[in-house]
């Protein structure tokens, strides 16, 4: 091909001398030093997570969230299991806020016979604040009157419930941030346990694929498809209704997920050029599953771990609320719920404060788990 | 072929089919379909062919990242087609090493070019972090770099800093041979004759034996002693790299050194493509092709009559 070339080539192109060529690349390659700090995968995804406001908002209402479910029942001044039928149905009553006319611990009772209202057996001194409506009915002088409720139930004026009382007289606030403790360590652990099993079940099936995989992968739908609440039912009845029950309920299916989700990064990854480069220079299996592929997935992994937390707290709380949740006296948000529902229409605050937290604690682990992902997603290295 | 204790590889009948689907479904993919070649001590051989004809599959076979579906293979004189024991894993892995085609696939992101450089060492047991760095360091910059890198993570580098770190990775185990899958083809024009050259020096001072991989002959020419030219999974003709130049044989082998263009911008002017369409250009309907060696050292896949035909143009 090359051997008849300079037909045609003008002759000063031919004849150009040896020492008119020179080599454009010298035989040493010399890089330059970078003047950039190194920055590793998670201090880059720790900057890029502080970029986004929300995240960061969501996280410090989750830190609070927490801190305060350790403090609170401590500092409340009343335990938990603490029963005083005398201070039954008590609404809030909040220092400060008090004078200004909300969460007073006053109530408005209804149909009254107004002449009892002088019985100072039934209402003792300065226990009605004022009284409402005046009606008649069927020829009897009727009144609807605002009571403090905590007067009548002849309390101290010192003596505050900041999110009033239950059934049985116990304060609410300190079972429901007991509550949320529980409801929390109840979701930790089941999704650390979700987690831990997903992740190996995942990269058996991922790594080894074929025959194993199948097997697996079909078990594991199997187990999926079977009614969950009659399983969670079986290991109440065979454990009793303790916390570790109910962990176990929210396993029994829980950690199909994160095994789906493992396995399919697995697939993507075990493909890639640098795990088969540290194949060919001889890295054994549990290296190159822990040290090549399984990092990848470790951005996915945290924001389905957090997304499974919120999860796990609703779980609990559906449990509770038909009736599957943890032992009396122990509170969770679930146990909550379920007993404020059943008077929601006379005291609705003992719905509304459980509803709010666990709305407000969903949404920031949500939101923050979104922040995460985006700061773990490895293809927006580099931005901003 | 040649006599056997030349090759220090050898691959015979070599055959790498995948299958997919089941029943009806099944399709087969004949890779690799009956790959001989063989690969002397010190010598750099090239593996061409259009992309997708199965070059990294046999590069990958010969590793053992699949296992071949048949045929024979040996490095000096070893058994490297068996069943795949730990024993023969270390050997491959301790003889053999491989530099991969894509400079950003092949890096782990997420390990410093230190960890990613010196884990062929960490692995083969050397437990002291100071001597793996000295000898990490010493490796960077052989390749170039400085030591001031390996601190840094793989997407801090460009495409031709990156490649020369997978060169590092490979050579750091001290191989007898490396398998490199276009180690170029992603990178710029500039970048790789760096490359090439970098390899080829370290081919010198480590007496290595080299299988490089390319997809087209411009990149293996200057660089190949031997040169084999692959076509839809099969090898049609391996010749001497001058030897392949100045007289090709096979119409695919022509096709391929009719597209590299040429330095002269008179004849690169009127330089003709020439096409190969494997219907036209051969009728085995009746005779069957082989392997034949025409002249020596020079291996055609040609049935007989087309053998008279070759061995006319060589003019023997
Ligand atoms: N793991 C695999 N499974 C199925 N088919 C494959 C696999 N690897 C490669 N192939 C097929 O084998 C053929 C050769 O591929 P490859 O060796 O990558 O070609 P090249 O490196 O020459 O471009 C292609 O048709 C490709 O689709
Ligand atoms: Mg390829």
């Amino acid at each position: 091909m090359m051997i008849d070339k300079n037909k045609g080539l003008p002759e000063e192109i031919l004849n150009l001398p040896e020492s008119s060529f020179e080599m454009v690349q010298t035989d040493e390659i010399k890089d330059e030093k970078f003047k950039t700090k190194p920055i590793g995968f998670f201090k880059d995804a720790l900057l890029r997570l502080q970029h986004s406001k929300i995240s960061i908002i969501s996280f410090w209402i989750i830190l609070s969230i927490i801190i305060l479910a350790l403090i609170v029942p401590n500092i409340t001044g009343f335990t938990y299991t603490e029963q005083d039928l005398a201070k039954r149905n008590l609404p809030p009553k909040i220092p400060g806020l008090e004078n200004i006319g909300i969460a007073d611990g006053s109530r408005v009772l209804t149909n009254r016979k107004k002449d009892s209202l002088s019985d100072t057996n039934r209402y003792p001194e300065g226990s009605i604040i004022e009284i409402v409506r005046e009606y008649e009915s069927k020829g009897v002088a009727m009144v609807d009157v605002k009571v403090d409720a905590y007067a009548l139930a002849g309390i101290e004026d010192d003596v505050y419930h900041w999110f009033g009382t239950d059934y049985l007289g116990r304060d609410l606030m300190t079972r429901l941030f007991k509550g949320v403790r529980i409801s929390l360590i109840i979701a930790f652990f089941s999704v650390i346990t979700n987690v831990i099993i997903g992740v190996i079940y995942g990269s058996i099936c991922g790594y080894y694929g074929g025959k194993v995989d199948m097997f697996l992968t079909h078990f594991a739908e199997v187990l999926d498809g079977m009614p969950y609440i009659v399983i969670t039912i079986l290991f109440m009845i065979l454990l009793g209704s303790g916390m570790l029950s109910i962990i176990l309920a929210l396993c029994i299916t829980g950690w199909i997920g994160t095994a789906r989700l493992i396995r399919a990064q697995f697939y993507r990854f075990k493909g890639r050029e640098y795990v088969l480069a540290a194949r060919t220079l001889g890295v054994p299996d549990v290296k190159l599953i822990f040290r090549h592929i399984l990092p990848n997935c470790i951005g996915p992994l945290i924001t389905r771990a957090m997304i499974a937390i919120p999860g796990a707290i609703f779980s609990e709380s559906f449990l509770a609320y038909i009736g599957l949740g943890i032992k009396p006296p122990e509170p969770s948000i679930g146990i909550l719920l379920s007993d404020g529902q059943s008077v929601l229409l006379q005291y609705p605050y003992q719905t509304l404060f459980p509803a709010i937290l666990i709305s407000v604690l969903m949404i920031a682990f949500n939101l923050f788990s979104n922040g995460l992902r985006d700061a773990l997603d490895p293809t927006r290295r580099g931005e901003e | 072929m040649a006599e056997e204790s030349n090759y220090i590889l050898e691959v015979k009948h070599l055959c790498q089919h995948f299958s997919s689907g089941r029943g009806k479904n099944k399709l087969l993919v004949k890779a690799v379909d009956d790959v001989s070649f063989g690969v002397r001590p010190a010598e750099t051989f090239g593996l061409v062919g259009e992309s997708g004809c199965g070059k990294t599959t046999t590069g990958r076979t010969i590793i053992r990242l699949y296992n071949p579906t048949s045929g024979e293979m040996y490095f000096n004189g070893r058994d490297i087609a068996g069943p795949m024991t730990k024993d023969l894993r270390r050997y491959l892995t301790d003889n053999i090493a491989m530099i991969f085609q894509d400079p950003i696939e092949s890096l782990n992101p997420r390990m410093t070019i230190e960890e990613i450089v010196g884990e062929g060492l960490r692995i083969r047991g050397m437990k002291d972090k100071d001597e793996v760095r000295a000898r990490v360091h010493e490796m960077l910059e052989k390749v170039g770099l400085t030591e001031e890198h390996a601190t840094r993570y793989p997407h801090e580098f460009s495409g031709g800093q990156r490649q020369r770190i997978g060169i590092a990775r490979a050579m750091i185990i001290k191989p007898k041979m490396i398998i490199a899958d276009e180690p170029v083809s992603a990178l710029d024009v500039s970048i790789q004759a760096q490359v090439i050259n970098l390899l080829n020096d370290l081919k010198e001072e480590m007496g290595l034996t080299i299988l490089f991989i390319a997809h087209n002959l411009s990149v293996v020419k200057y660089f190949s002693d031997r040169i084999g030219v692959m076509y839809y999974g099969r090898l049609v003709e391996i010749a001497r790299g001058d030897d392949l130049y100045r007289c090709p044989l096979h119409p695919y082998t022509k096709a391929l050194l009719s597209a590299i263009p040429e330095p002269n911008p008179i004849t690169e002017r009127t330089r003709k493509r020439i096409d190969y369409d494997p219907e036209r250009d051969h009728d085995y309907s009746v005779e069957k092709p082989t392997m034949v060696e025409v002249a020596p050292e020079h291996f055609v896949y040609c049935s007989p009559s087309e053998l008279e035909q070759y061995q006319k143009q060589l003019g023997l």
